[in-house]
């Protein structure tokens, strides 16, 4: 009689071992996957968009500092990639889509950075900005030359990229939005397309409009 | 328990545990499966030395149980095997953990349990390991920053054959008799 009266302590205390184990590994349940928790995080911190120096597909250089004063939609790609950037890119085409175009370009600028910039020079991504309309203007496609620069923006904004033997890349995927100050404010889920425009716009809205 | 330490040093050795864990399926598969064997061939030490520990505290064997699920539950998630790589406490939790809280009372609650409680356990992993299965393979998303999707297919595939060996085993113990063949 006395065993079933430590088994059922030992049973209630392992339980209990559990739920603190599962609740500090998942942030509270919140978080089942690295990449979860490192979205959960980065919005969390308000990290700063690192000063670097971009190249776009114009061949004009400037640094990150020229988008001073205005939100700037960002995705991280390189043009080689068959799976995932098209659909990225393309996703990223249709939140473009539905930005009201009183805030395109004025209050709002699109840019897709390459993360592969010794195949992705300025006319590989001329060619490939065409493939998704972009104007390379309010929609840039630029590389960072500089791969110290690279890796601390990658590493800042939780970009993982790991190269594979054939010059492809594992990746992962989102939209980021910097505010005017520079500062990453949302990483959104690139297939709820819907729902990163709604975003966006209430953004805008609420912080550029009237 | 002379095996158990050897492995059990063998794995940790940095170049051993960083092959291991280079790839995913050796990864969760081999290496975290070999350190509940650790655990398992370490028991009957602690078994000697922690007698009336055991005896008081894991009499029906269900507690131990479900430690052992509570481990096992941990590092089935995606999350726990990229930390694994990035954080060494976590690195260290693993170490700790497989061996001595999910393969010694594996080994210690296993004889004591009853043969309804050793069956639900056979059905219940089969289970676990086919759900895993199933989201390692039809994952579009990679869950693990560091492994390809590739290998988490690959992962996902060899959950299948542990979910598959264990109800094969299962059910040749419903089956089969071992006292006809003695």
């Amino acid at each position: 009689m006395k065993n079933k009266q430590y088994n059922s302590i030992a049973i209630f205390v392992v339980l209990l071992f559990g739920a603190i184990l599962f609740y500090i590994g998942t942030d509270g349940f919140t978080a089942y996957t690295v990449e979860t928790a490192r979205v959960n995080k980065l919005m969390e911190e308000n990290r700063v968009f690192p000063e670097v120096t971009l190249e776009d597909s114009k061949e004009r250089v400037y640094s990150f500092s020229e988008f001073e004063g205005k939100y700037v939609m960002l995705t991280f790609i390189y043009t080689a990639c068959s799976d995932v950037c098209p659909q990225l890119e393309f996703n990223l085409a249709e939140v473009y889509k539905q930005i009201p175009p009183k805030y395109i370009g004025k209050d709002i600028v699109f840019l897709s950075i390459s993360f592969d910039p010794k195949n992705d020079d300025p006319a590989t991504l001329e060619k490939y900005r065409y493939y998704f309309d972009s104007d390379g203007e309010t929609w840039r496609l630029a590389r960072i030359s500089d791969q110290q620069q690279l890796d601390g923006l990658l590493m800042d904004f939780g970009v993982t990229v790991i190269p594979d033997e054939n010059g492809n890349f594992q990746h992962n995927s989102a939209f980021y939005l910097v505010d005017p100050n520079g500062i990453l404010i949302e990483v959104m889920d690139y297939e709820e397309i819907e729902l990163a425009a709604d975003k966006v716009n209430s953004i805008l809205d609420s912080k550029v409009g009237e | 328990m002379k095996y158990g330490l050897v492995l059990y040093i063998f794995l940790m050795l940095p170049p051993v545990a960083n092959l291991a864990e280079s790839v995913m399926a050796i990864h969760m598969h081999m290496q975290m499966t070999l350190f509940v064997v650790v655990g398992v061939l370490m028991a009957p030490l602690y078994q000697k030395i922690f007698a009336r520990f055991f005896e008081k505290w894991n009499s029906n064997g269900v507690p131990g149980i479900l430690l052992f699920m509570v481990i096992l539950g941990y590092w089935l998630l995606p999350r726990t095997m990229d930390e694994a790589l990035s954080i060494p406490a976590v690195e260290l939790f693993k170490f700790i953990s497989l061996p001595f809280l999910a393969g010694v009372p594996l080994r210690d609650s296993w004889g004591k349990l009853s043969n309804v409680g050793k069956n639900t356990l056979y059905v219940l992993l089969s289970v676990i390991f086919g759900g895993m299965a199933w989201l390692y393979i039809a994952s579009p998303v990679q869950l693990c920053n560091n492994y390809l999707i590739i290998e988490q297919k690959t992962l996902g595939w060899g959950f299948v054959f542990f979910a598959v060996s264990i109800m094969i085993y299962f059910i040749s113990t419903l089956i089969i008799d071992p006292s006809d063949y003695e």
